[in-house]
């Protein structure tokens, strides 16, 4: 057993790092405030750096790398914006990732070695308002008419929606079926008349990330678009998920690193009663277990992105990472704040925009909850 | 054409430092590594040149077996090989031995250009580049902020103090050490980080190439007393402003 990257993944690091701090971190506040996402900067940019198909074949456009790389890059990214790092983590697990594992030769080639490069930004649609944590419960139709399937309904809370070029949403092509069968998946390229986009959310974090809605109306959809066989939708998600976890674990886990940054970088400055506050064991004690915390979710995250690339099963570890990864976001980032004390409660210092970013990742790709289900199922089959 | 570009692995400047205990050097362990500041406008100049005129160019680095992740930056940047003058005891060499395992290994080469940084960041001598121009009998450009090459010559910009400017020309073969403000190195991209993992990295151990005698010998290192914080400009605002523009000039690259 081994414990240390390999020399790639720590030029991957410094390389994302270094862009992070001198490219994304600037602006970070300002596109919080704003609600702005800076297309240019958050994903453009990651195409160049080669960032956007991390683990993909290069003849697919990736760059052939391993699940540990890409968590890396999502760490590093959310570790000073937690917006970039979602951006990143559902173009690639939740959009490039099951046309990855599930697209024909001909959707990879078409849809796949953009989005792995980088010139097209990618979205899933599964979410519905009566199909949350329940992804059976999806309403969203799909009617085949000939050569095409005509897509009816609403999907909500969907990340990158608008400026995403492609689409991964799932459908009811079967109303007949049990709830989790007849479910399918199909690729939607923006434009596709009868495919619009409702309303934009306003959110309490990741608010530089755009979250919107896509309507479906009479939107017709080529069958040579499904993706995987008819009816194996639900599983197409499940498998997407997965994948996605790493990414949000990522994502949190960067928040998290932030946050104990930031909180040491505080502490180690300020004075109260004549002296560094970090003389009081009180004060000392909370970053020992804060950085204790960042270090148990750092280890299984790299676990289970290890286990991915080396074809392990690893759903049960990324469920278990994403628990921890973003339990432990969310009382890091609480503590940073408190640590701060009335400085941390303003928009001055970035730990408030932090605690606030890492509420989303106890929620979205699985709730703490589901993912304790998830957990749990298994323990007891 | 032939380019040769030097760099070394320094630690992180934000490191907290403490002294080894033969005291002559800084304690090495629990130290996070990167390549030299300057060494990175060095490389981005080589690699530009190599760009522009598909030259051959071979990245030297001499160190224990760690420094060969910096050289698989320097490779995912562009250099085409790199060659690891294998050395444990590097850290205690001083300037001339340095640049003799330098000229040692380059001798024999042709290298038409060799570029290095003006200095590195932990021991700052600003010593190796030239003496190796000089064992190699090259001329040498110092602290070039500037770099143009046409046919057999370059035309460099160096900065003199005051931020003053000269422009140097000389006729290869050449050695220039390169100074912050020369160019904006690149981000070695992850695809290229990938493909550096099968560029030819060649070892060559140091003994082979039979480093001269020390001429220096660091007897004692020392942090520096604290001093109280910074400087206190009093006065008239418009002659307090002026005085601010002449220390930011001559002391900064702010106002350069
Ligand atoms: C900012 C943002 C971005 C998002 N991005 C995407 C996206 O890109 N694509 C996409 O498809 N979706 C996306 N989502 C949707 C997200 O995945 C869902 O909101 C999430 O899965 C929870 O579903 P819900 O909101 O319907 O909550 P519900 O499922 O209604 O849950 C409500 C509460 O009930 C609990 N609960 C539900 N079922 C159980 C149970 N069986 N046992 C115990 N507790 C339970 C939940 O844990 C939760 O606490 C996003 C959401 C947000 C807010």
């Amino acid at each position: 057993m081994k414990f240390e990257l390999t020399e790639e993944q720590n030029l991957l690091r410094d390389m994302v790092r270094q862009f992070a701090e001198t490219e994304v971190a600037p602006s970070a506040a300002e596109r919080d405030e704003q609600e702005h996402f800076d297309r240019a900067l958050m994903f453009d940019r990651l195409g160049e750096l080669g960032l956007t198909g991390i683990v993909f074949p290069e003849e697919y456009g990736g760059a052939g790398a391993d699940y540990i790389s890409y968590a890396i890059a999502v760490e590093e990214l959310s570790r000073v914006c937690g917006s970039t790092g979602v951006t990143l983590s559902a173009h690639l697990s939740l959009c490039s990732n099951p046309i990855y594992l599930f697209g024909t030769e001909e959707q990879k080639k078409k849809y796949l070695v953009p989005l792995a490069e980088g010139t097209a930004l990618g979205a899933f649609g599964l979410t519905e308002p009566s199909a949350g944590s329940d992804a059976g419960g999806t309403r969203t139709t799909a009617v085949r008419q000939g050569d095409e399937w005509i897509l009816n309904g609403t999907k909500i809370f969907i990340t990158n929606a608008g400026d995403a070029d492609t689409y991964v949403v799932l459908a009811r092509t079967d109303k007949e079926a049990q709830k989790h069968h007849g479910i399918s998946a199909f690729i939607v390229e923006k434009g596709t008349p009868g495919f619009s986009f409702g309303k934009k959310e306003k959110k309490m974090g990741i608010r530089s990330s755009p979250t919107m809605e896509l309507v479906f109306e009479n939107c017709r959809v080529p069958h040579e678009n499904m993706l995987g066989e008819e009816g194996i939708g639900f599983k197409v998600a499940m498998k997407t998920l997965d994948g996605g976890r790493i990414g949000i674990a990522s994502q949190a886990l960067g928040i998290a690193q932030g946050a104990l940054e930031a909180a040491i970088n505080y502490t180690t400055q300020r004075e109260q009663f004549n002296k560094k506050i970090t003389a009081f064991q009180g004060v000392s004690f909370q970053l020992a277990d804060m950085a204790t915390q960042v270090q148990a979710a750092r280890l299984m995250v790299y676990n289970a992105a290890y286990r991915a690339s080396a074809h392990l099963s690893y759903s049960q570890e990324s469920a278990m990472a994403k628990l921890f990864a973003s339990e432990t976001a969310m009382r890091v980032t609480t503590q940073a704040v408190q640590l701060f004390g009335g400085y941390g409660y303003t928009r001055e210092f970035p730990v408030e925009r932090m605690m606030r970013d890492a509420k989303i990742t106890e929620i979205y790709e699985g709730t703490s909850e589901v993912q304790r289900l998830v957990i749990g199922a298994a323990l007891t089959r | 054409m032939k380019l040769l570009v030097c760099i070394k692995q320094v630690p992180d400047m934000e490191s907290k430092f403490k002294i080894d205990a033969d005291g002559v050097w800084y304690d090495r362990s629990d130290l996070a590594w990167r390549m030299n500041e300057y060494d990175e406008f060095a490389v981005e100049q080589a690699v530009q040149v190599k760009e522009a005129t598909g030259a051959d160019l071979t990245v030297l680095c001499i160190g224990p077996e760690q420094v060969k992740e910096t050289m698989k930056k320097a490779l995912a940047m562009g250099c085409d090989r790199g060659v690891h003058i294998a050395d444990d005891q590097s850290h205690r060499r001083d300037p001339y031995q340095i640049a003799s395992l330098i000229a040692a290994f380059a001798g024999d080469k042709g290298f038409d250009l060799i570029f290095t940084g003006m200095q590195s960041q932990d021991r700052g001598s600003g010593q190796v580049g030239v003496m190796a121009a000089e064992l190699l009998g090259l001329p040498a450009v110092t602290t070039i902020v500037g770099f143009a090459l046409a046919g057999d010559k370059i035309t460099v910009k160096r900065e003199l103090e005051g931020g003053v400017k000269a422009t140097v020309e000389a006729t290869l073969p050449a050695l220039v050490t390169c100074q912050l403000g020369l160019n904006t190195p690149r981000y070695p991209t992850l695809p290229n980080i990938m493909k550096a993992k099968k560029k030819e990295l060649l070892a060559v151990a140091a003994a082979d190439l039979s480093p001269a005698d020390a001429l220096l010998q660091t007897v004692k290192l020392t942090f520096p007393e604290k001093k109280g914080g910074g400087v206190f400009l009093e006065g008239d605002v418009g002659e307090v402003a002026d005085r601010l523009i002449r220390i930011l000039k001559e002391k900064t690259s702010v106002l350069a």
